[in-house]
């Protein structure tokens, strides 16, 4: 009777399940929790480390190669890591080989250069989407303004402030590639390994595992990975944003999955011995 | 004269003035941005929808992001690819990307099966190039680079510390036991079972952490998606997300009380 009882819990409807996990991850939305994110990974920290030891006018190129889909991830680690290259009075440029990408761009610099009063073509230049990477990767490492003779706004850039004394990688301090795609692949394939250049990667969490044995052989300079890693960079230059209020939600709805994983295996265990 | 001056003088000044309204269509202003807030909160709760069960709101929404993922793609290619890549070097003289743009063009043949080997000829060129790229950077990063990685540590083993030389020793092994788990060239009993066993926890271990990861990847997805529907559900945007996720409950309510969900239900089984 008991036993029958229990098997029903195997048979409820998934859409139950749906909604709890709904409202698990909507509840910290409408009024967050608070809870602490601690743990800061090592490789987090490397990509910090690199950001932060170089000396103020250094140039830093920022591949954003991320679309709205993966969003909720990408855009808030890309946020924090351009915030720190401001505020550390860095030279950014970025590139994207993702059409998608760029109106989150823009949004993302209208936003960020305004906080740290930032001028377009003196402090960063945003440079046109640009499709075929790999051609456009191998160009760059000979003469960058053979690919990117214009911003993305159709102005000359040879002539900008910001990229006084950039010709191509070797003028370059580190470059980081934010992606959901394999193209932070390419970036240490082509460019990091073959140019000896700095290439760090911010990925999402599905990829992140893949990047394993790059980071051990220090062919990638460090990982941001996922919402998690957002979390980390925030808290590393202490600006928390979307990263930081995800991990509530975050950490409630993998302890529901916990709660769930152990509930099944308890009730499992108890038909099978009753 | 002066009529047929003037009436032209009259309707270019109209089609002006028409032009600058239109042009002043797509100005994003505040307006347009709580219409982007109700489209963007309206098709997130029409594609989640389908967990409950399918509906008219889901196929709009689906067709939608079809359609619109299309012309999407066809507005990248013209502007940022045939425009700056073929057509503007071509009108300054530089008839090189000519060549380039005729083998691109000849992979369209391949719908016409009795010209369709013209084909080869731009595939030919990306497989060449494609290779010639690949191969080397592959080998470097992929395989020499990995086999020093794993190699490198034990010819430092005095200045690295106990815990170093452990995760090194771990690496190491991990390596080994999956290559050979991988290795079918001798049958696997005995002492080289063992070792191929170990290889398949050094497997399950790292597709437990992909599978951990792809969890949180997915949980942040739909958090950034609730995070959008909150923010478009305040005054700011006339409770977009309030008043659609409302209108749907209405609609499965009807379709539960007027008993049409019931009359699909008995035709799917009747089918089935």
């Amino acid at each position: 009777m008991l036993k029958e009882q229990l098997q029903k819990f195997f048979k409820i409807d998934r859409r139950w399940i749906f909604l709890l996990l709904a409202v698990t991850l909507f509840v910290p939305i409408m009024k967050p929790l608070g809870l602490p994110n601690k743990t800061i990974s090592p490789a987090t920290k490397r990509v910090y480390e690199n950001l932060e030891k170089l000396p103020a006018g250094s140039f830093v190129l920022f591949s954003l190669d991320y679309d709205p889909s993966t969003r909720p991830e990408l855009h808030p680690m890309a946020t924090a890591l351009v915030r720190h290259a401001f505020s550390r009075n860095l030279k950014v440029g970025v590139v994207t080989y993702i059409a998608g990408s760029t109106g989150l761009i823009e949004e993302l610099f209208a936003k960020v250069s305004r906080e740290y009063n930032k001028v377009d073509g003196q402090d960063y230049v945003i440079f046109p989407y640009q499709p075929n990477i790999l051609a456009v990767l191998t160009q760059m490492s000979s003469d960058l303004y053979g690919i990117y003779s214009k911003d993305r706004n159709g102005t000359p850039v040879r002539d900008m402030p910001v990229l006084k004394g950039i010709k191509s990688y070797k003028d370059m301090s580190v470059i980081v590639c934010v992606t959901g795609t394999a193209i932070l692949d390419y970036w240490v394939a082509y460019v990091g390994d073959k140019y000896r250049v700095p290439v760090a990667g911010g990925v999402t969490a599905i990829s992140q595992p893949g990047y394993g044995p790059y980071l051990q052989t220090n062919q990638l300079k460090g990982l941001i990975g996922g919402m998690k890693g957002a979390a980390e960079y925030e808290s590393l230059i202490k600006q928390p944003g979307k990263g930081t209020s995800g991990i509530d939600a975050l950490n409630l709805a993998h302890l529901l999955v916990l709660a769930l994983i152990f509930t099944s295996n308890i009730l499992l265990i108890l038909i099978r011995y009753l | 004269m002066e009529f047929f001056t003037h009436s032209w003088a009259m309707l270019a000044g109209q089609l002006a003035h028409g032009w600058v309204w239109f042009c002043g269509l797509f100005v994003v202003t505040e307006s347009w941005m709580i219409a982007g807030g109700w489209v963007a909160t309206g098709l997130t709760i029409f594609l989640f929808s389908f967990l409950y069960k399918d509906n008219p709101f889901f196929k709009v929404a689906e067709h939608l992001y079809l359609g619109a993922g299309m012309g999407w793609l066809f507005q990248v290619s013209v502007t940022n690819v045939w425009i700056p890549k073929i057509w503007e070097p071509v009108s300054k003289g530089e008839l090189l990307v000519i060549i380039p743009s005729v083998l691109g063009l000849s992979l369209l043949t391949q719908f016409v099966p009795k010209i369709s080997w013209i084909s080869r000829y731009g595939f030919t060129f990306m497989m060449g190039y494609g290779a010639g790229l690949a191969i080397p950077a592959g080998l470097s990063t992929d395989f020499i680079s990995q086999i020093g990685g794993t190699i490198k540590p034990f010819s430092m083993l005095a200045t690295m510390s106990p815990w170093a030389i452990f995760n090194s020793l771990v690496v190491a092994c991990g390596a080994i036991c999956v290559l050979f788990y991988f290795f079918f060239s001798v049958e696997h009993k005995g002492h080289l079972k063992k070792v191929s066993n170990v290889g398949i926890y050094f497997l399950m271990i790292y597709f437990g952490a992909a599978f951990g990861n792809t969890v949180m990847a997915r949980f942040s997805l739909l958090y950034g998606r609730f995070d959008d529907v909150y923010t478009y559900s305040g005054a700011k945007y006339f409770y977009a997300s309030q008043i659609i996720l409302l209108g749907m409950v209405v609609y499965f309510l009807v379709r539960w009380f007027t008993g049409k969900d019931k009359k699909e239900l008995d035709a799917e089984e009747t089918a089935g």
